[in-house]
């Protein structure tokens, strides 16, 4: 498989279209809509790149989502707040201690499940915001190793959690009970489908096949189920500096890339050979 | 014949107390302008080793080379409050080498072998992957070469290795012969206060 | 049998020569004036280090409480420098040792204390503490603590530069005999001097001033400019330190090498302290002298001296590197003062 960077969302300026300091998350909605999360603004842009729309959030926000009746979650330090699609805040979940550092979003089919940075785990709350359990502290180490301080991981269309641990070199399928269930890749230094350096993969997407970045040669990498890569999405266009780019992927299996140092969002869709 | 003498020794005594009395405001003017200690330390700010931006570049060896103690008084200095205590640490192992049978670089990085890697904290007896690693610099050992220091560097590490002028070492020259060879005017004479601190890479900007 | 100036009435050691050596003082201090001056207008740029446009991520590091199993977070180790008490103690050394000198050479008169102080002095500022911090090389940063008005100079540097200074206003060049230690490692080695020509000695002097010139000239330039020339060619550094780069212990294995056959060829023809201790020596009331009514003319101290500072049987207490070879070869006075010779006298 290959895949062709067809455009380039953003960039680093005053603009209102571009990303002042930060671009930290990326969220795709089923209608093709790009949500991206960085200084502390949410800007939407439609599938062509032309921003939509955008609002401020209280705190600086460090990741986001789109939950299936379009509510746009904004993930930012201690606290979630929760706008409707025209960029309403509808409700705030704050908690010291469960939403240290909200660096991804996920949603199931009972709940909402926010990545916490600050205690390497990610918790499983309901549709009003109640904790239910944690996922991925059941081991000695009491969390994700991630010394990049991100905690990704993206739910696929069975429900399956899909999370990155970079201090381990893999990707760790859980259940939203919280048992883990498997996990794919491993270190290697110099083969294309291991995952190199000190800490990758730094953030992960599904749909369909398992998609992740990698930092120190930065790089998006494509893995079916099994662990097989597919195909190295690109590795050129990313500033070398770049480290926990986030990635997300709509229907057609285009897939974006946010570069944090360059603050844009690559666009690469695949070729069909 | 007494009188040329008394008058030459009048003319002498008259002179050195002058001269005394030059050297010792002098002396006085100076000992005003007297402070607290000032030392040579590395910027890593401005290090190519540890400054943010040149990555994959080769280390630079200037510190090692161009001390004037035999074994360089710079070495490389783990903070450790800011180490990743990865598994697999880029700087104590040689990333790009082949992967040993328990899935670690067969190869480590330091060429004098000064890093002792040791796991910490509750260790996973099965799965060693799963556990913090503290890594420790044997400052006997390190000759301040900068590979680890590069490698550790962001993106690829956090950063927690940086070249520091060790002040058991340093001999405290008055132009330290490798801020003349440094090509990025790294090391600076500060007091000692502000050499004793943790190094600042960059300021934060959130 | 040589005239000897003995019918001329008596004069001071100190001011004998004066009309003949002022030619090479006021030749030295325009030669410095010039170079000082080419020197100190060819400022270094100094370079600003490019800032990396782009800032770095939140500190993110695991904290002691994170990886639990009661693990703590180790200290990093701060090696703090040398005890400021040490340094004082190392100039109350040098007053020491300067002290013990005078006595030594003056009073005690004894070339075998003189010898076991050079050992001494050697051992100790020169391979203990490395040859630093020294009264040649402190002229740089008084010179800099003069011009430069955000250079403060450590209390310790201020005291070693003007202590052999004040000692050499009263007593002569103390500091060269047995005290310093780029004197002491060269004074060691003395094998068979040879007696210099006076004008080439005169010349080769002139190197003292041009070099001392040069130093402050350098030395003043702007903070990143600024060259610390005496340190940087310290040619006995490299033994002191037991390292070094290889053509400056050449040039150190040189200088000893010399030194064999020529007196203390870095102390009469290089060293930028000896005019500074020249001109205080000049004041100086005491000092070795070779008293007229009781010397022989033998000549065996001119011979003894491998420093050329005795001339025409007089001693000539700014080239003096209070050696007390003269004293040990004197026939009348030391070990021989019982012995005495049958004198010639003239009628």
């Amino acid at each position: 498989m290959e895949y062709r960077q067809i455009q380039v969302i953003g960039g680093k300026g005053s603009a209102p279209g571009q990303f002042a300091t930060s671009l930290r998350s990326l969220a795709v909605d089923a209608h093709g809509q790009i949500f991206a999360a960085g200084d502390s603004e949410i800007k939407v842009f439609d599938a062509a790149g032309r921003l939509k729309r955008r609002w401020s959030t209280a705190r600086p926000v460090l990741s986001v989502a789109v939950a299936a009746d379009g509510a746009v979650y904004a993930g930012q330090l201690r606290q979630i707040e929760i706008f409707d699609g025209a960029g309403k805040l509808v409700n705030t979940w704050r908690d010291e201690t469960l939403l240290g550092r909200v660096t991804a979003i996920g949603f199931v089919k009972d709940g909402v499940l926010a990545g916490d940075a600050a205690d390497r785990a990610i918790r499983h709350f309901d549709h009003n915001g109640k904790f239910r359990n944690n996922i991925g502290k059941d081991n000695p180490v009491h969390g994700f190793l991630i010394p990049n301080g991100v905690v990704d991981f993206a739910v696929d269309s069975q429900g399956i959690i899909h999370a990155a641990n970079p201090g381990k070199h893999r990707v760790e399928r859980y259940l939203p009970s919280g048992p883990l269930l498997g996990h794919i890749g491993r270190f290697h230094g110099t083969d294309p489908a291991g995952f190199g350096g000190c800490c990758n993969p730094t953030n992960v997407a599904v749909r369909d096949r398992i998609y992740v970045t990698e930092k120190a040669g930065p790089r998006a990498k494509v893995y079916d189920f099994d662990g097989n890569l597919q195909a190295v999405v690109a590795s050129a266009p990313f500033d070398p500096n770049c480290k926990n780019m986030s990635v997300a992927v709509d229907g057609r299996g285009v897939v974006y890339v946010a570069d944090t140092v360059k603050l844009a969002i690559f666009v690469f869709e695949p070729v069909t050979v | 014949m007494s009188q040329p003498v008394s008058r030459r020794d009048l003319l002498h005594n008259v002179v050195r107390g002058s001269v005394l009395a030059t050297l010792g405001g002098g002396a006085l003017f100076l000992v005003q302008k007297a402070h607290g200690q000032v030392v040579w330390q590395v910027d890593a700010a401005r290090c190519i080793n540890s400054r943010l931006g040149d990555t994959g570049a080769e280390a630079c060896k200037l510190c090692t080379t161009e001390c004037v103690v035999a074994l360089s008084a710079v070495r490389a200095v783990n903070e450790y409050a800011k180490c990743g205590r990865c598994n697999i640490c880029p700087a104590y192992f040689n990333i790009t080498s082949a992967v040993d049978e328990k899935g670690l670089p067969s190869e480590k990085l330091c060429p004098r072998d000064a890093i002792a890697r040791k796991p910490i904290g509750k260790a996973d007896p099965e799965d060693p992957a799963n556990n913090f690693y503290e890594y420790v610099i044997d400052e006997e050992k390190c000759d301040g070469c900068g590979k680890c220091v590069m490698k550790c560097k962001e993106p690829l590490g956090l950063g927690s290795i940086v070249l520091r002028v060790r002040y058991d070492k340093c001999v405290g020259c008055n132009r330290c012969t490798i801020s003349r060879a440094c090509p990025k005017d790294a090391l600076v004479q500060i007091p000692v206060e502000q050499a004793l601190r943790p190094p600042e890479l960059r300021p934060r900007t959130e | 049998m040589k005239p000897r100036p003995r019918t001329v009435a008596f004069r001071s050691v100190a001011f004998q020569g004066w009309g003949a050596l002022w030619a090479a003082p006021i030749l030295g201090g325009i030669l410095s004036a010039l170079l000082a001056l080419l020197l100190g207008l060819s400022f270094a740029p100094i370079l600003a280090a490019q800032a990396i446009p782009y800032s770095r991520p939140v500190e993110t590091a695991p904290q002691q409480d994170t990886i639990g199993g009661g693990y703590k977070t180790p200290a990093v180790q701060k090696p703090l420098p040398r005890d400021a008490l040490f340094q004082v103690l190392d100039v109350l050394i040098l007053a020491a040792a300067m002290g013990i000198s005078v006595w030594l050479v003056l009073q005690r008169r004894s070339r075998k204390w003189a010898v076991a102080l050079t050992v001494g002095s050697l051992a100790y500022f020169g391979f203990y503490r490395e040859g630093c911090v020294c009264p040649i090389g402190s002229i740089q940063n008084v010179a800099v603590a003069l011009t430069d008005r955000t250079y403060a100079i450590p209390m310790v540097v201020t005291a070693v530069f003007f202590l052999p200074l004040v000692v050499a206003l009263f007593f002569g060049r103390a500091f060269c005999g047995g005290v310093c230690p780029l004197g002491a490692i060269q004074e060691l080695v003395v094998l068979k001097p040879v007696q210099v020509p006076p004008r080439l000695d005169r010349a080769l002097g002139l190197l003292k001033y041009v070099y001392l010139a040069l130093a402050i000239g350098l030395a003043i330039k702007p903070a990143l400019g600024r060259d610390f020339l005496i340190c940087r060619f310290d040619p006995f550094v490299g033994f002191f330190r037991r390292t070094g780069a290889p053509h400056m212990l050449l040039l150190g294995g040189g200088f000893l090498l010399l030194g064999m056959f020529v007196g203390r060829p870095y102390c009469r023809y290089l060293c930028p302290y000896g005019p500074l201790l020249a001109w205080c020596t000049r004041l100086a009331r005491r000092g070795v002298t070779i008293t007229p009514d009781k010397e022989l003319d033998c000549g065996l101290c001119a011979d003894a001296c491998p420093y050329g500072a005795i001339d025409h049987m007089r001693a000539v207490r700014k080239d003096c590197l209070y050696c007390a070879r003269c004293y040990a070869s004197c026939p009348c006075d030391g070990d021989l003062a019982h012995a005495k010779a049958e004198l010639v006298t003239l009628s």
